[in-house]
């Protein structure tokens, strides 16, 4: 069991590009912690910078109390699955399970038994002498997080790993892997560019653009109070609605805003979206389009004039220069 | 069906009957000649005899110029194999300057370098490094003729195996001789087996350059020996050709229907990137 510990680090590729900029972060022992980002934004690397996959330019990368920077991907004590879970096609679940003990010489026995064990814990019973071309996306899925979880690593590193599920299984999936997470008290780190999948799974997350840090907090410090404009538009199903007042602008999000006799926006109701239990109604208010959350048959007809409010609390001023959180 | 159909369709298998005959009729000599009592050219219902293998096995030179053959292709097909693995990755994973260039450069010279026109300068290169009648050096120049083609074909072979695969066994430990030996190679082994097929049947048919460089009878190989085999009289011998045929014929059918049985020459399931 360790934290990870980023300082400072830089990766920078040969064409010149700094995927990841100077950042520094601390995870915590037994954190399960995201990395969340739209693509391109460096999240990625630092998690192959983190496995050693990828050399740091700048910095150091620590695990525990090791100093990991300059060693080779395999004396880190890290296990990393891959998004498309590299699943050796030519071997059957139970070889992939146990190939972390191989490659250091265990004997084939204790191989073996490591492998029944695990792959019991994970749903795979039965399915070892399968090859991973003949799995459910799903089992896939655990077998490679089987395959990780076999290696006894201090850290567990996951590449977008619901991305590919499909909408249903990925629900499912999300659940056991938290579940397996606070089973193994592992610290965990993941990748990902679906915002509900970091809220939903993370302790922390840290939301990144080019490079850096945007914002680091708990799920509910990132929904509630984004530190910036690009986080605000960037977490929550529905687009935070940002109007620009003065020298500020107004961030609330459709969710928090009500109708009420008097209030922050008044508009012509144009479109109304239906999201199942909610519906999301875009009001015209002039040169600006607001979007608020109704409970389902409370939307207004299209045409009507509403306005809308929300609790001081949830209504967030942001600097129109720097796009920084101001109250 | 009109007539006209009809027509056509007649035409079509009439077709078809003479290209299969054209297919056919050397199988079939190759099945009846080796143990007719009068071989001939012609393809006949054979007066069985077990002479002609009697024959050939008294022949001086006949078995040994199989088992010649066999060395000449075992240490080719080896180098070729072996190589071609280990150069077709380093290519599919080195990002080096001028790689295609120089794939397609390779792949273009080789057929000139060990062709024909080059004939002379590989006899004299091979006298003076004192290798002629010499099994081992022969393969090798068979070997070099065979290695760039090899290369080009297993290198998309190794481009298509996903470097998740690799970086996975890496994060587990995996030195660079376990990565390719765990995950590389089995990965790609459809295309090493179809390497391996390849060049073993293109040295075994290999004639001009066994005949070049192996100037002792008893040193040259199946392929150079068959065009020698004629009687006192100075024609074909036609005792022993149909049975010294059908015998070079065997190690390669033998060996595809082991590797296709074996390995497969299809991909490996399971691929997604």
């Amino acid at each position: 069991m360790a934290g990870i510990t980023i300082a400072g680090l830089s990766t920078v590729y040969p064409n010149g590009v700094r995927a990841v900029d100077s950042l520094d972060l601390d995870v915590l022992d037994g954190e399960l912690f995201a990395l969340l980002g739209p693509s391109g934004c460096g999240k990625t690397t630092l998690l192959r910078t983190i496995a050693g996959l990828e050399g740091a330019s700048e910095g150091a990368v620590g695990i525990g109390a090791r100093d990991v920077t300059r060693l080779p991907p395999g004396d880190r004590r890290v296990a990393m699955v891959f998004q498309d879970y590299a699943l050796f096609p030519h071997m059957t679940v139970g070889e992939n399970i146990a190939y972390p003990l191989r490659v250091r010489g265990v004997a084939k026995s204790v191989r073996q038994d490591t492998a029944v064990r695990t792959a019991d814990g994970l749903r795979l019973g039965g399915l070892l002498d399968r090859r991973p071309g003949q799995l459910s996306g799903g089992q896939q899925q655990r077998a490679a997080l089987a395959r990780a979880v076999a290696a006894s690593a201090e850290v567990l590193l996951l590449d977008e790993p619901l991305s590919n599920l499909d909408a249903r299984l990925r629900l499912e999936a999300r659940t056991f892997l938290k579940k397996l997470q606070r089973e193994l008290e592992l610290t965990t780190v993941f990748v990902t560019h679906d915002q509900a999948e970091a809220l939903a799974l993370a302790d922390r997350i840290a939301v990144m653009d080019a490079g850096r840090i945007r914002q680091l907090g708990t799920p509910r410090e990132v929904f509630q109070r984004p530190a910036d404009t690009f986080v605000a538009n960037f977490i929550g199903s529905t687009p935070m609605n940002l109007v620009p007042r003065g020298s500020e602008i107004i961030g609330v999000r459709p969710e928090y805003l009500t109708p009420a006799a008097e209030g922050l926006f008044t508009g012509c109701v144009s479109i109304v979206e239906n999201l199942g239990v909610t519906s999301l109604v875009t009001l015209d208010c002039g040169e600006d389009q607001i979007g608020y959350v109704v409970p389902e048959d409370h939307e207004p007809a299209v045409g009507t004039t509403v306005t809308v409010d929300a609790p001081a609390a949830r209504v967030l001023r942001y600097d129109k220069e720097t796009g920084l959180l101001v109250r | 069906m009109s007539p006209l159909w009809m027509v056509r369709r007649i035409g079509f298998y009439v077709l078809i009957a003479v290209v299969l005959v054209f297919f056919a009729v050397p199988m079939l000599w190759l099945a009846s000649a080796p143990f007719d009592a009068k071989p001939g050219l012609g393809l006949r219902w054979p007066d069985w005899t077990p002479a002609n293998v009697a024959a050939t096995f008294d022949h001086p030179y006949a078995l040994t110029s199989l088992m010649n053959s066999l060395v000449l292709c075992a240490i080719a097909t080896a180098v070729t194999t072996v190589l071609a693995a280990l150069a077709a990755y380093a290519l599919s994973r080195v990002r080096i300057p001028g790689r295609d260039l120089l794939l397609y450069l390779l792949l273009l010279l080789s057929s000139v370098v060990t062709g024909t026109a080059a004939m002379v300068p590989i006899f004299v290169m091979m006298l003076q490094l004192g290798l002629i009648n010499s099994q081992f050096g022969t393969a090798l120049v068979i070997a070099g003729g065979m290695l760039p083609a090899a290369i080009f074909i297993l290198k998309d072979f190794m481009d298509a195996v996903p470097r998740s695969y690799e970086e996975s066994a890496r994060v587990f430990g995996a030195s660079p001789r376990q990565v390719l030996g765990h995950v590389v190679l089995p990965v790609a082994r459809p295309g090493v087996a179809t390497i391996f097929v390849w060049a073993f049947v293109n040295a075994w048919g290999n004639f001009l350059l066994p005949f070049l460089l192996l100037r002792d009878v008893g040193q040259q190989p199946a392929a150079v020996l068959l065009r020698t085999l004629y009687d006192e009289g100075g024609s074909a011998n036609l005792r022993v050709i149909p049975v010294f045929s059908l015998l070079y014929s065997i190690p390669v059918v033998v060996l595809y229907l082991f590797v296709s049985k074996r390995y497969g020459f299809r991909f490996h399931g399971g691929i997604k990137s």
